[in-house]
C-alpha cells in the first residue's frame, strides 16, 4: 500500500495546528498521568533498594567486626545454625566478597565512597530469619549475640522497615490508580480531538471515499496524529521522572554498610526502564484512542 | 456494465426509495434517470457505487455482484466509478490543480503520473488557464468542470452524475452536457440523474423514468415527457 510519508506528515502537522487547544489538552493529560505512573514506579524502586537487606523476613543482622577472627565467626555461625538452634529458621552468611558486592551495588552512584572503600574494610554479617514470631524473644536472641566476641553490632528490622514498605506500597498503589484514571481520560481526550480533526476534514474524507482511497489511507494520518499526541505528552513526563530520579539520588540519608535503612536511590538503568515504559504507554494510549475514533466515526 | 435485478431500497423509518427496479445498461451507454424530486434517482446513484446497500435485489457492476464485495474492496470498485454532484464537492482550500491531483494522490498514484494526467484532464475540460485558481474564483460551470475533471482523471469505466446541472443556468448547462457527451464518446458509461427537461429532450438518449421509487419507463432515444 502506497501511503506516502510526506503526505502523512503534512496532514498530521496541519491537523494538529488546527486542533491546537484540544491537542494541547490531550498532551498535558498524557503528560500528567504518565508523570504519576513513572514517579510511582521510581519511588517504589527507591524504597525497595532502601530496605533491600530486609527481604525474605530477615529480622536481624549480626555484623561482625572487620577484623573478627575465623574462630569468632565460627562461634556465631554455630550459635545461629538452624540445625542446633530451633529458634532460627534460616541464616545467610555474607562474607567480605559478598558484602563488597552488595556495597558496590548499593552505592554505585557514589564514586567517592566506592573509591575509598576496599573489600577488606567490609564487615561480614549473618542475616537471620527467626523461627519464632515473638518480638521480645527475637530481641533477646539478638541482644545475646551482641555480647559475643567479634560482633560489631546487631541491627533489628524494627517494624519501621515493614511499615515503610507498607506505606510505600499503599501510596504507589493509590498514585497508580489515579494515574490509570487520568490515562483513561487522556485516551478519551485524544479520541475526541481525533474526532474533531475528522470533523474538520469531513469534506476531504468524503472526497477520498468517493474517489476510492482505501480505509487505511484515510485512517493512518489520524492514527498518526493520536500517536504523536501520546508521544509528545510522554516527553515532558519523562523529563520529570528523570529529574525525580536524580533528586532521589541526592536526597542524602544514611550511607553506611551497617545501617538498617540505606539512603534512597534508584539506578539509572531503572529510571530509563521506567521512561521507556512511559513512552510506550503514551504511544499506546494515543494509538488506541485514535483507533477507536477512526473505527467508530469513520464509517468507510 | 451495470445490471439491476429487482433492486429495492427502504431507508430506516420505512421510507421506500426504490422498489423492484431492474435495468441493464451496456458499456458505453448514456442513460438519463428522470423523475420528480423524491422519486429515487439519487438513491439509485448511491447504490451503484455502494454508498448505500440495497434492502433486496442484486446489482452487478462490470459483471461483479457488488453486494458480495467485502468492504476493503469497495474503494477499488469506486476507482472505476467517477462521481459528479450538483454541489460539486470541491475542496475550497485547494487550487483547481490540487483538487484534481488530490483524487490521484489519495489512491497512491505516483507523482509523475499525477504531473502528466492532471494538466491533460484540465486541458480536456477547458480549464488549462485556471489551474492555479481557487474554487471560489470560478463560475459555477467552471467549478463543475473541475469536479468532472476530478471524477474522470482516473479514467473510470463509469461516470455517475447526480443533477450535475442542477445549480447551473441553461447556457452553462449546455457546456457541461457537451463535456459529458465527449466523455461518453471515449467509451465511458454515463448515468445522469436530472430533472432538466430541455437537456433530456435535446440529447435524445436512453431515458429511465422513476416515480415513487418505481421504474415506469425505460426508453431508448427518449424524451423527458
Ligand atoms: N438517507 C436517507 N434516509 C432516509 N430517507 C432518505 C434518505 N435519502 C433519501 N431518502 C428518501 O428516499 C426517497 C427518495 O429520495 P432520493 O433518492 O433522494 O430522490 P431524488 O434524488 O429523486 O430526489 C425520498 O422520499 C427521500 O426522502
Ligand atoms: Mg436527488
Amino acid at each position: 500500500m502506497a501511503i506516502k510519508l510526506d503526505y502523512v506528515a503534512r496532514e498530521t502537522a496541519h491537523s494538529l495546528r488546527r486542533n491546537f487547544t484540544l491537542s494541547i489538552a490531550s498532551m498535558v493529560t498524557v503528560a500528567v498521568s504518565l508523570a504519576l505512573v513513572g514517579s510511582a514506579f521510581v519511588v517504589r524502586a527507591a524504597v525497595q533498594h532502601s530496605t533491600a537487606r530486609w527481604t525474605g523476613d530477615v529480622q536481624f543482622i549480626v555484623f561482625m567486626k572487620p577484623d573478627a577472627s575465623e574462630a569468632q565467626i565460627g562461634a556465631v555461625r554455630n550459635a545461629l545454625d538452624p540445625a542446633k538452634n530451633n529458634q532460627v529458621a534460616k541464616v545467610v552468611f555474607f562474607d567480605k566478597a559478598r558484602a563488597y558486592k552488595e556495597f558496590r551495588e548499593v552505592f554505585r552512584d557514589d564514586p567517592v565512597l566506592l573509591s575509598t572503600s576496599r573489600q577488606s574494610d567490609m564487615p561480614t554479617s549473618f542475616r537471620v530469619k527467626p523461627a519464632i514470631k515473638n518480638a521480645e524473644l527475637i530481641n533477646q536472641m539478638g541482644q545475646q549475640l551482641k555480647q559475643a566476641p567479634g560482633v560489631y553490632t546487631v541491627e533489628f528490622a524494627y517494624d519501621t522497615v515493614k511499615q515503610i514498605e507498607r506505606v510505600s506500597k499503599l501510596v504507589s498503589t493509590v498514585i497508580l490508580a489515579t494515574a490509570l484514571f487520568l490515562l483513561a481520560a487522556a485516551g478519551l481526550l485524544i479520541l475526541n480531538s481525533i474526532r474533531m480533526a475528522m470533523f474538520a476534514r469531513r469534506r476531504e474524507i468524503e472526497v477520498m471515499k468517493l474517489v476510492g482511497a482505501t480505509n487505511w489511507f484515510i485512517r493512518v494520518p489520524f492514527m498518526f496524529e493520536g500517536l504523536i499526541q501520546g508521544l509528545v505528552g510522554a516527553l515532558p513526563a519523562s523529563v520529570a521522572v528523570w529529574f525525580l530520579g536524580t533528586r532521589i539520588n541526592h536526597s542524602g540519608g544514611t550511607r553506611s554498610s551497617v545501617a538498617i535503612l540505606q539512603g534512597l536511590y534508584v539506578s539509572s538503568g531503572e529510571v530509563w526502564a521506567v521512561i521507556f515504559a512511559m513512552i510506550v504507554i503514551g504511544c499506546l494510549v494515543g494509538v488506541i484512542g485514535s483507533a477507536v475514533a477512526v473505527t467508530r466515526f469513520l464509517d468507510v | 456494465m451495470i445490471k439491476l435485478e429487482s433492486v429495492s431500497k427502504t431507508y430506516k423509518g420505512e421510507v421506500s426509495a426504490l422498489e423492484d427496479a431492474s435495468a441493464d445498461i451496456a458499456k458505453g451507454e448514456f442513460v438519463f434517470l428522470v423523475g420528480p424530486s423524491g422519486s429515487g434517482k439519487s438513491t439509485l446513484i448511491r447504490l451503484l457505487n455502494k454508498s448505500e446497500t440495497p434492502t433486496s435485489g442484486t446489482i452487478y457492476v462490470a459483471g461483479k455482484d457488488i453486494g458480495e464485495l467485502s468492504s476493503w474492496k469497495v474503494p477499488f470498485l469506486r476507482r472505476n466509478i467517477g462521481c459528479v454532484f450538483q454541489d460539486f464537492k470541491l475542496l475550497n482550500s485547494r487550487t483547481v490543480y490540487e483538487n484534481v491531483a488530490f483524487a490521484l494522490e489519495v489512491i497512491g498514484r505516483p507523482k509523475h503520473v499525477i504531473e502528466t494526467q492532471v494538466p491533460a484532464i484540465l486541458e480536456l475540460v477547458g480549464l488549462a488557464k485556471k489551474t492555479d485558481n481557487m474554487p471560489h474564483e470560478l463560475s459555477g460551470g467552471e467549478q463543475q468542470r473541475v469536479s468532472i475533471a476530478r471524477a474522470f482523471v482516473n479514467r473510470p469505466l463509469i461516470l455517475l452524475a447526480d443533477e450535475p446541472t442542477g445549480n447551473l443556468d441553461p447556457n452553462t448547462s449546455v457546456g457541461i452536457m457537451r463535456l459529458l457527451d465527449r466523455i461518453n464518446r471515449t467509451g465511458t458509461t454515463v448515468v445522469m440523474a436530472t430533472h432538466d427537461r430541455a437537456i433530456v429532450d435535446t440529447m435524445r438518449r436512453r431515458v429511465i423514468e422513476l416515480d415513487h421509487g418505481r421504474i415506469i419507463r425505460d426508453q431508448a432515444r427518449g424524451v423527458y415527457e
